[in-house]
């Protein structure tokens, strides 16, 4: 990432969020973006650990500009999961 | 100055005890290997560094001639710092060899002689001809009470070395909560910095270790949150870290990225899962 300003735009749609974040979750993984589906369990890939989590959550939170509640930075499993969550925040602010 | 206790380079001691110069390689001019204050988005690590030991004075109430004890003094920048700007007369104590020889050149280069002692040993066992009770006016510890399995202790005999209306600073790492710290103290996370870094430690949430204050008869002054600084301070070490990787590794092979990861795991839990406290107690009576 080169900027930290926001890139959402009013419309943006889930899947647009889901293939952003399928593009953090393979880079913090350091894996081929081909390998994360919207099912893929982050906390039970090998080499996601709760810290990969954590830096990918942390990521999401500054490109979104938006703040996860604790329970879905903890609960949110999936990369679909994660997506969804963000959706219902950024488009509720 | 001193040579108390012999320590042994145990586990818990290892990571500071490594080549000073690999430290030079990464943290700030003084050497001081905590969180910083920064006060704009332009403050530098060096001055952050600065900016912090004099918030510690202020916290401590550190005067001319006052009498302090800092606990786990790294490569002595907060006693030299004090000694030379505060004209304070310090007590360092560590358990770490290489950082006392160190620390004895750098007193000896700035002529700080008088003013300065550096112990060699475990805090918890220095003998009390060289830490009397009732002798200091000040004691600090700044990232050490993680490391010191026996947190009641440690506070009461801090508490019993000061005098009455003396101060005592701790920060420290904590848990967020005790929620938080029983979920994540067995993770990867933990177990690599525990294995490769630290050796034994205990980021204890802040509620137990007020508890600790005031069961030792402390009264709490103030709490400060220095999360976010400690985490600018992390970013400028392992930018540090990156950019002097080969100069790090020509001193100890592969030692640039158990740094870089561990800094890295250090700054994805702030806010999150940990958090950084400075607690002010004063021995009020």
């Amino acid at each position: 990432m080169t900027t930290s300003q926001s890139s959402v735009s009013p419309s943006i749609t889930v899947a647009e969020i889901t293939a952003a974040l399928t593009a953090i979750v393979a880079a913090e993984l350091g894996v081929d973006p081909s390998s994360i589906r919207p099912d893929t369990d982050l906390r039970a890939e090998q080499g996601a650990d709760s810290v990969k989590v954590l830096r990918t959550i942390a990521k999401v939170e500054r490109e979104y500009d938006i703040e996860l509640e604790d329970e879905e930075v903890f609960g949110a499993s999936t990369v679909g999961e994660i997506a969804n969550v963000v959706y219902r925040t950024v488009t509720a602010s | 100055m001193t040579s108390a206790t012999a320590a042994p380079a145990t586990e818990t001691n290892q990571h500071y005890d490594l080549n000073p110069d690999i430290f030079g390689l990464f943290l700030d001019p003084l050497r001081k290997y905590s969180s910083g204050i920064y006060a704009t988005p332009q403050t530098t690590l060096a001055q952050a560094q600065v900016a912090k030991l004099h918030f510690v004075a202020d916290r401590l109430q550190v005067t001319e001639g006052a009498r302090l004890l800092d606990v786990g003094c790294g490569w002595g920048s907060l006693v030299l710092f004090m000694a030379r700007d505060y004209q304070a007369r310090v007590t360092g104590i560590s358990p770490a060899g290489r950082q006392h020889d160190y620390i004895t050149q750098r007193v000896a280069e700035e002529g700080l002689g008088d003013r300065v002692r550096i112990l060699t040993g475990y805090f918890e066992d220095a003998p009390i001809d060289e830490v009397p009770p009732g002798g200091f006016d000040g004691v600090s510890m700044l990232g050490s009470i993680v490391h010191m399995p026996d947190l009641g202790h440690a506070m009461s005999r801090a508490r019993s070395l000061l005098r009455r209306g003396g101060r005592y600073y701790v920060s420290e790492s904590c848990f967020r909560n005790a929620a938080t710290r029983a979920k994540f103290d067995v993770g990867p996370g933990l177990a690599f910095v525990r294995k490769e870094i630290f050796g034994w430690g205990d980021m204890r949430p802040l509620s137990d270790l007020v508890e600790a204050a005031e069961d030792a008869g402390f009264s709490v002054v103030s709490v400060d949150d220095l999360t976010n600084d400690y985490w600018r301070t992390i970013e400028d070490w392992h930018a540090n870290v990156l950019a002097n990787a080969d100069a790090i590794d020509a001193i100890q092979p592969g030692m640039a990225a158990i740094l870089a990861n561990y800094l890295e795991i250090a700054n994805a839990g702030w806010g999150y899962t940990t958090k950084h406290y400075a607690l002010t107690c004063k021995k009020a009576r």
